[in-house]
């Protein structure tokens, strides 16, 4: 099973030009979102028949702080003028939509907030996840982004 | 395949707390959406809600061993940010504590879908065969900072909300919390894997069967409803594998009161042949629950169907979508099983799922 | 009004996180939405109205309103400048 992750701490900007370089809707993302994008690109470059829409495949993220660290940069905005493009970003699952619209993945996507980082817990929550008729596989994510420039993040593919 | 039954429901909300005084308010046409917090002192009323909630579904009901405990929120504590630690996990962990749960919590945060999310992950987990219960809770509370975004967006109406009407200017927020306990039986009793002190049968005439849900991304955008309502339109097709029309009570729609939002669901009925169905929408009595919206219209929609009746959508008047959608803008009398229930969020989610009525098949 | 025109695409591309564009790359006279020009989409039309609040002072209450008011650069800057509180 092919896993990737990125460095806590790592030029999200710098990778994404070496790795993409063509999608400006990056530089409107949260780290969050950047990291998740990044890691799917890692993940699926070179993939035959890539960008066809497809339904069966889900896209299951999981983390224990979930959007907070773009809730706190919303927040500081909040008192003077507020972002709307910030704010779209203050929920756990948006990071599953960015790799879906990047993706064209059409089928289910979810965003988990567990305690802990829980292996376990995690494998049989993507098992539970195969229960849906239609989907044959999963990108799972866990990335927790404790801030723009402290997280853990890794990804990898699960098959039914 | 396992078949798995709500065996509790509970609510507690600005519009009551018992599911029968809930049910009365909204057949009445009234609304409340905010709390009224005076004579609460506590650290978390997040928490709070959430956990009041979670006992009146657990009245008369054991919490054994493998009891499981999903929370759905979108925001949880976030009123307290910057002040303490907000995290939902520490959140869930509370409140699983203060119910005696003893497996792990799991939060689902789906935007405005985390209730269908939430309840579809409880559906799972009992039929994995790794839990005899689970108690699935939805809870939301007010806050300036769910406030100022909203009221950023643009996505505001400053009357009151009014679904698929053509004179709507957007929702209203609100907050409540609700709760339901899933539990199993095989559809054989003699292979009931529960014990049978705990297994619903001696409910299962009465209680309602989660025999479906689905979620799926419309993959188009992060906060603009597809045109095509694709997302939802899959949501349906795929739940409607299983369904026949005509046992259908009734859709309670997302219905946020959105220009978008009511356009896109009023697409996605038609894509799906189910203009002519009753829907019905219940922002205009609680205001947009978010992370709880989802559990508490499921619970008000079947004690609905129990009553056989078709709830009305209040702030509802002349149409105000494109595409022919079957509005009920008075209470009528519902015929049919089972009831669709339909959400729709940020993210580009979408989600669907079927509860039906205790015996039917 | 050539000032006012300079200074509002530097905004907008500081707003927008418009990566690597320069006042340069962007035309006067170009729809700002759309598949043409710069292709912005619903949330930068938001994003924009905060950016008329916040530097000028200038309050759009709908999105529609907005649109209009987004034509072009040109067009915007003549809004700010018969409409600028600040």
């Amino acid at each position: 099973m092919k896993a990737v992750s990125i460095p806590s701490g790592t030029n999200l900007t710098a990778l994404y030009r070496e790795l993409v370089g063509d999608y400006p809707k990056f530089f409107k993302m949260d780290t969050l979102s950047k990291l998740g994008f990044l890691l799917t690109e890692m993940l699926l470059q070179g993939t035959e028949g890539r960008f066809t829409p497809r339904e069966d495949r889900a896209v299951l993220v999981f983390s224990r702080n979930g959007s907070l660290a773009n809730d706190i940069n919303y927040a500081k905005r909040m008192e003077d003028f507020p972002s709307p493009a910030l704010f779209v970003y203050t929920l756990p699952n948006i990071v599953a939509g960015e790799i879906s619209i990047r993706n064209k993945y059409e089928g289910e996507t979810s965003a988990y907030v567990l305690e802990n980082y829980d292996r376990q817990l995690i494998e049989s929550i993507v098992r539970e996840a195969f229960q849906d008729r239609i989907t044959r596989d999963a990108i799972v994510a866990w990335i927790d982004c404790r801030s723009d420039s402290e997280w853990t993040a890794q990804a990898w593919i699960e098959t039914k | 395949m396992t078949k798995v039954y709500c065996i509790g429901e509970g609510l507690y909300t600005p519009l009551g707390s018992t599911v029968d005084t809930v049910l009365e308010a909204v057949r009445e046409g009234k609304s409340a959406r905010l709390f009224d917090r005076s004579g609460y002192s506590g650290a978390s009323f997040f928490e709070h809600i959430a956990l009041e909630a979670s006992r009146n579904a657990l009245k008369g009901i054991e919490i054994t061993p493998g009891t499981g405990f999903v929370l759905s929120t979108t925001k949880g504590n976030v009123e307290h940010i910057g002040k303490e630690d907000i995290s939902l996990a520490a959140s869930a962990a509370r409140i699983a504590g203060a119910l005696g749960i003893k497996t792990k919590p799991i939060v689902v945060s789906n935007a405005c879908i985390s209730g269908i999310a939430a309840l579809l992950q409880g559906v799972r987990m009992i039929r994995s065969g790794e839990y005899d219960k689970v108690i699935v809770t939805g809870a939301e509370v007010h806050s300036d900072f769910i406030h100022s975004g909203f009221d950023c967006l643009k996505a505001l109406s400053p009357e009151p909300c009014r679904p698929f009407d053509k004179d709507r200017e957007g929702l209203n927020l609100g907050e409540a919390a609700a709760a339901i306990v899933l539990s199993s039986c095989h559809s054989e009793p003699s292979s009931c894997h529960s014990e049978p002190s705990s297994c619903h049968s001696e409910r299962s005439e009465e209680s309602f069967e989660i025999s479906d849900g689905v979620i799926r991304n419309d993959a188009n955008h992060i906060s603009g409803p597809s045109r095509t309502g694709e997302g939802s339109y899959k949501c349906l097709r795929y739940v409607m594998e299983n369904v026949r029309k005509e046992d259908i009570a009734f859709i309670s729609v997302h219905g946020t009161a959105t220009p978008y939002n009511d356009e896109m669901e009023s697409v996605a009925l038609y894509r799906a042949g189910l203009s002519d169905v009753p829907i019905n929408a219940l922002k205009g009595n609680f205001g947009h629950t978010l992370g709880a919206a989802g559990i508490l219209e499921a619970i008000v929609s079947m004690a609905a169907l129990e009553k056989g009746i078709v709830l009305p959508t209040k702030g509802f008047h002349e149409m105000g979508v494109t595409y022919p959608v079957n509005v009920s803008a008075l209470e009528r009398p519902a015929s049919g099983k089972l009831i669709i229930k339909l959400l729709s969020g940020f993210g580009g989610v979408n989600g669907a799922m079927v509860f039906r009525k205790g015996g039917a098949q | 009004m050539e000032n006012l025109i300079n200074e509002l695409k530097l905004k907008i591309i500081d707003a927008l996180n418009l990566d690597g564009m320069t006042p340069e790359d962007i035309d006067n006279n170009a729809p700002l939405f759309g598949d043409e020009g710069l292709g912005l989409d619903s949330i930068d039309v938001l994003e924009l109205i905060v950016l008329l609040e916040r530097n000028y002072g200038i309050r759009l209450d709908s999105p529609s309103k907005g649109k209009e008011v987004f034509q072009s650069v040109a067009v915007m800057a003549k809004y700010v400048a018969e409409n600028r509180t600040k």
